[in-house]
């Protein structure tokens, strides 16, 4: 049995509606990814609402659709992480549904287990990872989320629509110790989830840096993150 | 159809909604009328898990059955929020790649295929309708049509059209008329809060907790 918070359970339900901004609503499906429960409630509110889209009077497909999807399909995956974007945009404040700092807040901590009652230990489906951060902008708003394995794999996943420009790449650091310094854990040529594996590292810790930035194309140049900062975070331990 | 049964032989970890397995339908309960329903919404959902299996694993046949079952009832939805063949068509297009590129997440134990591949296109219409470049673009008449057909989806008197004979009729039925419009102006037109409150004049604070207590109410009477 699991003691999910109201306020989850409560964004969980706005989220179905559709009333999250898109980085609350990326994050609240990270917290679902790792809680079957709040996955399950969002499924089952989802199915019984689902009338409501069925009253839709349908419209016919245009000629053609189907085959011109089929072939942005290919196109797409071919060029799947080549965005066209020039510059990384701010989310702005003054959206009608730009994220609010507390609900970002309490998602980033319900996916680092650190909300009483939420948190990992059940039916979880992945390999447990040994430390999670959240990575956040200069402004606080979450952009991705680190899931280190500690076996020198890792996966992270983006809950910001961040768009790299076509001569860039984004990479992937961590800071496992001052003696060490920045390490590498991947570049990646989109903001896409993706699984990460490096050069053996100790064992994450606790309060252990991680950040995304954006560097020139195929990674940073000196072996050291020159770029902007995408975003950054600190590790929670899991275990 | 082949590919999907071989996806069904595939590592299962990776693809999580099959392992309850497919049931199989037989041609004998379709005589029985009253079985015929169900029989039709378990054949759709065979149908979409199998289509998703296909698209997890790279086959976009996966894509085709779901256009092909789904695709005018998602862009009648998508028209409906959006108001503009263009943007219905661009949206439904954006939520077929993103089903295609997600299809591995989905769990089949958590809820329907279906109702997952309709709130990938109800996200991608609201995310068009809330990126303020993306409707910058369109002229100002233009824009405000769309606001009001938008408003105007869902009428305060006759709401009962937008949920068919359904337990969720009965349940709305059952909220106070405030909450229920609310409700359906937020999950049927797409309004956030903040144009919900401006649009009926009410506080923010106020909308939020309507549409809360109106969920909770809705919640327990669908249980």
């Amino acid at each position: 049995m699991t003691n999910l918070s109201d306020e989850i359970i409560a964004l969980s339900d706005e989220y179905v509606l559709g009333l999250l901004s898109p980085t609350e609503a990326a994050l609240l499906e990270e917290v679902m990814a790792r809680d079957i429960e709040l996955a399950h409630r969002v499924g089952s509110l989802r199915d019984r609402l689902l009338p409501l889209d069925l009253s839709a009077a349908p419209v016919d497909l245009p000629d053609g659709f189907t085959a011109r999807l089929g072939d942005q399909l290919r196109t797409k995956d071919q060029l799947s992480s080549v965005q066209t974007a020039t510059s990384v945009p701010p989310e702005p404040a003054n959206l009608n549904v730009a994220p609010k700092k507390w609900v970002t807040g309490l998602l980033a901590a319900s996916i680092t287990g650190l909300v009483l009652g939420l948190g990992f230990g059940w039916m979880q489906p992945m390999p447990e990872p040994k430390v999670v951060a959240v990575l956040l902008d200069a402004n606080g708003v979450p952009q991705a989320v680190v899931d280190d394995y500690g076996d020198d794999t890792a996966t992270v996943r983006f809950v910001a629509d961040i768009s790299v420009p076509a001569d860039r790449t984004l990479q992937v650091w961590t800071l496992p110790s001052a003696d060490m310094g920045p390490r590498s854990l991947g570049v990646l040529t989109g903001a896409a989830a993706t699984q990460l594996t490096f050069e053996d590292l100790p064992d994450p810790g606790a309060m252990q840096l991680y950040e995304v930035t954006l560097e020139p194309l195929g990674g940073s140049p000196t072996g050291r993150p020159t770029g902007p900062i995408i975003g950054k975070g600190f590790a929670a331990q899991q275990t | 159809m082949q590919n999907s049964l071989a996806t069904v032989d595939g590592p299962r970890q990776a693809l999580p909604f099959l392992m309850g397995g497919l049931p199989i339908m037989t041609q004998d309960l379709r005589k029985d009328p009253a079985l015929t329903k169900d029989t039709d919404a378990q054949a759709r959902s065979n149908l979409l898990l199998r289509a998703l299996a296909d698209c997890a694993a790279g086959n976009q046949a996966g894509v085709d059955a779901i256009l092909a079952s789904e695709g005018g009832q998602l862009l009648g939805v998508a028209y409906r929020i959006l108001a503009r063949h263009d943007l219905a068509e661009e949206a439904l297009q954006d939520a077929m790649l993103q089903v295609w590129r997600k299809a591995k997440q989905f769990n089949a134990s958590t809820g329907s295929a279906r109702g997952w591949i309709f709130a990938i296109l109800r996200n991608r219409c609201l995310n068009i309708l809330r990126d303020g470049k993306r409707l910058s673009t369109l002229p100002p008449d233009e824009l405000a049509t769309l606001q009001d057909s938008r408003q105007s989806i869902v009428p305060e008197e006759n709401w009962e059209i937008l949920a068919g004979a359904s337990r969720i009729r009965d349940c709305l039925g059952g909220l106070d008329s405030q909450s229920r419009h609310i409700i359906l102006l937020a999950h049927v037109a797409g309004f956030s809060h903040a144009e919900i409150s401006t649009r009926q004049d009410v506080p923010l604070g106020t909308i939020k907790s309507l549409i809360r207590r109106g969920l909770h109410a809705l919640k327990e009477c669908l249980t």
